[in-house]
């Protein structure tokens, strides 16, 4: 039984996050060629199609400790060859571990930030985690907050266009997007001290959200304008914090609210059963807005910790009949879906899988959900006609659980995936076939 | 010309069953005529040596010129023409011109059939052997050409193959080894055929699997004496729709299409085991196969990959086997939206204009459309950014590996593995791609903030506040993202909002109409 929280090696959430930023030439020391094979892979899959570069590593190499030599001649041969505004060093296990003396890197070089990012995916346990640590490592470097601020820093994963919608809410309410972060550009970042109050939008980023604090000195609102009731609460608590014109505030929050109640009118989902598991924290929203919209979900299972940012939505959640399973691992998420019948599961790919096996409808929470936006009235509809979509197939599913089940008149419940129970091979041969 | 509209005129009329049928104007024309289809289905067999009854043109153009991109053959050998020219158009008729040709290949010991071209039949000419009752003479076949479509003419050309099963010769050294088992005829493909070299490969596999033999694969294995040889199976099965059905109809024996899909497949087995006495055997290769075969499709399936196909909207446009087989097993089975499709050829067929419309009007534009060269072009064209899928002809391609069928249970696993990479391919193009470093640092940290300090007191807003987007700006950007599939919005959402905000915040105004514009432009929809 393993006891780590499902997640894809933790220390790709960091390379992807700065593998994305446009300023920023990061460079990867692997733990080995295995390592650095699956990250270029996947990152060349999902993020973008740009260069990472790597010192190379053996254990000859490592015994010798001349990975930090060429480690320095890299950085300052690209800082000054290109001058990026980032140079961010992600150091993977091995090298972590052996403890490669990066304090005698310069901080920087010309206009280059030289950031080092320690990522021991044995001590970071999630994907999520090292996204976290990639936001605390450059809010670090940040200078002092400016004494005039204005406007909203967004934190949290959102959808391209939804700094641009929240910002038409807030200017009616008086005050602005300030930046998003994580964003693009190392300027996202550093335009952090022009802001007045800081908005982290899903339980995620909480040691940067904490790091934040401890520099910034600036107020936190939590939760996001998600759902009926959250979009109304994330609007007031915005308008107290900045001490905004009361009247004007309770106007456009119940003007927001009834637009976001009128588009989810459109998605009754009352009587349907759903399954969540997520790892970025994100998947509060998207419980709320499910059950907002009338469904059942007994089930949250997230891979980010119990922390202090997700506390209220937590609470709320245990009050409309779902618990929450902080740190979850697949067993824990297996156990939880054989527990009762559902009708459709938004979760991990092996669990995504796993119902599929059984015939019910799924699809995985990265590629579906965190394609879209869920923010106000039009992220709800976005959001909640997919999830429509997606339970109306159940047939399909069903008719394909029922074919490559044992027993075509029934899929089992148990787990069974990937290894055939029977061996077929006298059969075959008995068929000419082997 | 009085006698050329008379010969028109008596001529058999065109089913309206299986042809397309001739409009008033085309474009694109997307279908080959009967001369066509009747010299695919003849030169298909091992002995036969086909002769066009026309001028050369008819002659290199199918036999050379197109078979070398739907077959990839660089001509066919066993075909020729009458060479018509002049003198026998206006006088002397074909009769002549052919007796030379037909004389060499029969002295060759070919089966020699002649085929009437629209030109042969606009002059009436009709060729009777002189020793018509002779085995092993010529045999001429009236193609229909300028009626029928190619379809109906390789329909009518295999009938005519049974109708005159006694008169080819057979050779002596001829025998079929018994195996004792059922035995089972394919008919299709012949020459010219999307796809067929797989789809009867895949056949052949599904026939062993349940224990069954091939019986004769007609007319693609056989040759013109073995058409008697068909009364010995003990089913048919037809590939293809469109032409076939006439054939086994006449045989007699249980006949079955070909299946495209899992259930369709699982279908086709049962029922072809239950008419050969083998139900138990078909039972044990259905359960086989799904530990085999369709391992990677139950994998495939249980994986991510699945999750993009309800938001992968597609259009099919085909032959009708292809064309109800696509619909039924990606639109039923795999659950991607179908949000056009037309038949290719047939009576029911729709034409270019309306195809290139639907699918300039469709929003969001399918992700993947099947289609042929027609589609190909329109897709391109009209700028849209569906990816295409070739699944039918017209449009060259090469299909000769046997690891591509549409039919089976392998065909179902091909499918869907096509699917996915496009849909990576999708991917590919949307991510930010650069080998370029990235821009230079023009300030450095400490910096940045100095220049903002002024805005925010005057104004109470920071520089790095959102840049501002006009309601125009934001409803076309809406439209733009509604016409790229779901899974790749975000990156192109990303990559129009920062590219319309730089230029904005380098020439100091709020993003614009324009500026988004500008920015989708320097996207082609197909990069």
């Amino acid at each position: 039984m393993s006891k780590q929280p499902s997640s894809m090696c933790p220390a790709f959430g960091a390379v992807r996050n700065l593998l994305r930023m446009e300023d920023a030439m990061p460079i990867v020391i692997s733990s080995g060629d295995g390592c650095l094979y699956g990250h270029t892979f996947v990152a060349h899959f999902y993020v973008a199609n740009r260069p990472i570069y790597s010192p190379g590593v053996s254990s000859e190499i490592w015994a010798k400790g001349s990975a930090f030599d060429e480690l320095r001649a890299m950085v300052h041969e690209m800082a000054e060859k290109h001058q990026p505004a980032l140079i961010p060093i992600c150091s993977l296990c091995v090298s972590d571990t052996v403890g490669l003396p990066f304090d005698l890197l310069p901080k920087q070089i010309g206009n280059t930030e030289i950031v080092y990012v320690p990522l021991p995916a044995y001590s970071v346990h999630t994907h999520a985690r090292a996204k976290d640590i990639v936001v605390d490592s450059l809010v670090w470097r940040l200078p002092p907050q400016r004494k005039a601020r204005a406007g909203v820093n967004l934190i949290g994963e959102i959808f391209p266009s939804d700094p641009i919608k929240i910002d038409e809410v807030l200017r009616k309410i008086g005050t602005h997007v300030n930046t998003t972060v994580p964003g693009p550009r190392w300027a996202d970042y550093v335009a952090m001290v022009d802001g007045a109050l800081n908005a982290p939008l899903h339980p995620f980023y909480s040691e940067s959200v904490k790091r934040m604090k401890m520099k910034q000195g600036l107020p936190f609102v939590e939760g996001a304008p998600v759902g009926i009731a959250g979009t109304y609460r994330w609007i007031t608590a915005v308008g107290h914090a900045l001490d905004l014109d009361p009247v004007t505030v309770e106007g456009v929050a119940c003007e927001e609210r009834e637009r976001v109640r009128g588009a989810m009118a459109g998605y009754p989902l009352s009587g349907l059963t759903f399954m969540v598991a997520g790892y970025e924290g994100h998947e509060f929203l998207l419980v709320r807005l499910l059950i907002e919209a009338g469904a059942s979900v007994p089930f949250l299972s997230t891979a980010v910790n119990a922390n202090p940012l997700a506390r209220d939505e937590e609470k709320w959640m245990i009050e409309h009949g779902c618990t929450v399973l902080y740190g979850a691992n697949f067993e824990d998420e297996i156990g939880a879906l054989t527990d009762r019948s559902y009708d459709c599961v938004i979760g991990t790919t092996p669990l995504c899988a796993h119902a599929k096996e059984l015939g019910i409808p799924s699809i995985y929470y990265t590629n579906a959900i965190a394609t879209r936006s869920m923010v106000l009235a039009d992220g709800a509809t976005d959001v909640l006609a997919l999830v429509m979509q997606t339970v109306r197939a159940k047939d399909r599913y069903e008719r394909i659980a029922r074919f490559f089940a044992e027993d075509e008149t029934k899929p089992e419940r148990t787990y069974t995936s990937w290894a055939p129970k029977i061996d077929l091979t006298s059969e075959l041969i008995a068929q000419n076939a082997l | 010309m009085s006698q050329i509209r008379e010969n028109i005129a008596r001529k058999e009329l065109s089913s309206a069953v299986v042809n397309t049928p001739i409009r008033k104007r085309v474009t694109d024309l997307d279908h080959a005529g009967g001369d066509t289809g009747a010299m695919q289905v003849f030169a298909s067999l091992r002995d036969a040596n086909v002769v066009l009854d026309g001028p050369v043109g008819c002659h290199v153009m199918p036999a050379v010129a197109v078979i070398n991109y739907t077959d990839s053959i660089p001509y066919l050998q066993n075909v020729t023409c009458s060479e018509l020219s002049e003198t026998e158009v206006t006088l002397s008729g074909t009769l002549g011109a052919l007796k030379a040709k037909v004389a060499s290949a029969t002295a060759q010991g070919r089966q020699v059939f002649i085929v009437s071209t629209p030109v042969s039949e606009l002059i009436g000419a009709t060729w009777t052997t002189e020793f018509a009752e002779v085995p092993g003479s010529a045999l001429f076949f009236d193609s229909h050409s300028l009626d029928d479509d190619e379809w109906k003419s390789r329909d009518r050309a295999l009938l005519f193959l049974w109708q005159n099963r006694d008169h080819f010769i057979v050779p002596e050294i001829r025998q079929s080894a018994a195996s004792g088992k059922p035995r089972v005829n394919v008919i299709g493909p012949t020459y010219g055929n999307f796809n067929s070299y797989s789809d009867l490969a895949e056949m052949k596999r599904l026939i062993a699997g349940i224990g069954a033999d091939v019986n004769l694969v007609f007319p693609f294995e056989a040759s013109s004496f073995d058409t008697p040889r068909l009364a010995d199976g003990d089913a048919t099965v037809v590939m293809y729709a469109e032409y076939g059905a006439s054939l086994a109809r006449e045989v007699g024996k249980p006949a079955f299409f070909a299946p495209i899909g899992l259930a369709p497949t699982t279908t086709f087995l049962r029922e072809l085991g239950a008419a050969l006495g083998l139900a138990a055997e078909a039972d044990a290769f259905i359960r086989a196969e799904k530990a085999t075969t369709l391992r990677a499709w139950h994998d495939i399936w249980r994986s991510t990959h699945s999750d993009f196909f309800a938001n992968a909207p597609i259009a099919i446009v085909a032959p009708p086997t292809y064309m109800d087989g696509l619909s039924y097993y990606l639109g039923e089975e795999l659950g991607l939206p179908i949000v056009f499709s037309a038949y290719r050829t047939g009576p029911e067929s729709s034409p270019n204009e309306l195809v290139r419309e639907t699918l300039r009007e469709l929003s969001p534009s399918p992700m993947l459309v099947f289609g042929s060269i027609n589609e190909r072009m329109i897709v391109a064209q009209e700028k849209l950014p569906s990816r295409f899928l070739q699944c039918s002809f017209p449009g060259a391609v090469v299909r000769r590996a046997t690891g591509t069928p549409y039919v089976g249970y392998a065909g179902a696993v091909w499918l869907l593995q096509c699917i996915c990479e496009t849909l990576f391919d999708v991917l590919f193009a949307n991510l930010p791609t650069s080998a370029v470093p990235p821009e230079k640092a023009r300030v450095p940290t400490k910096d940045l903030m100095r220049e903002a300090t002024a805005a925010v007191e005057s104004h109470g807003k920071g520089q790095n506040s959102v840049t501002a987007w006009t309601a125009g700006a934001k409803a076309l950007v809406e439209l733009t993202l509604k016409r790229v599939p779901f899974f790749v919005r975000v990156s192109v959402n990303k990559k129009l909002r920062s590219e319309a905000e730089k230029i904005a915040r380098e020439r100091g105004v709020v993003v614009d109409v324009a500026i988004v514009e500008e920015v989708t432009a320097r996207y082609s929809p197909n990069r």
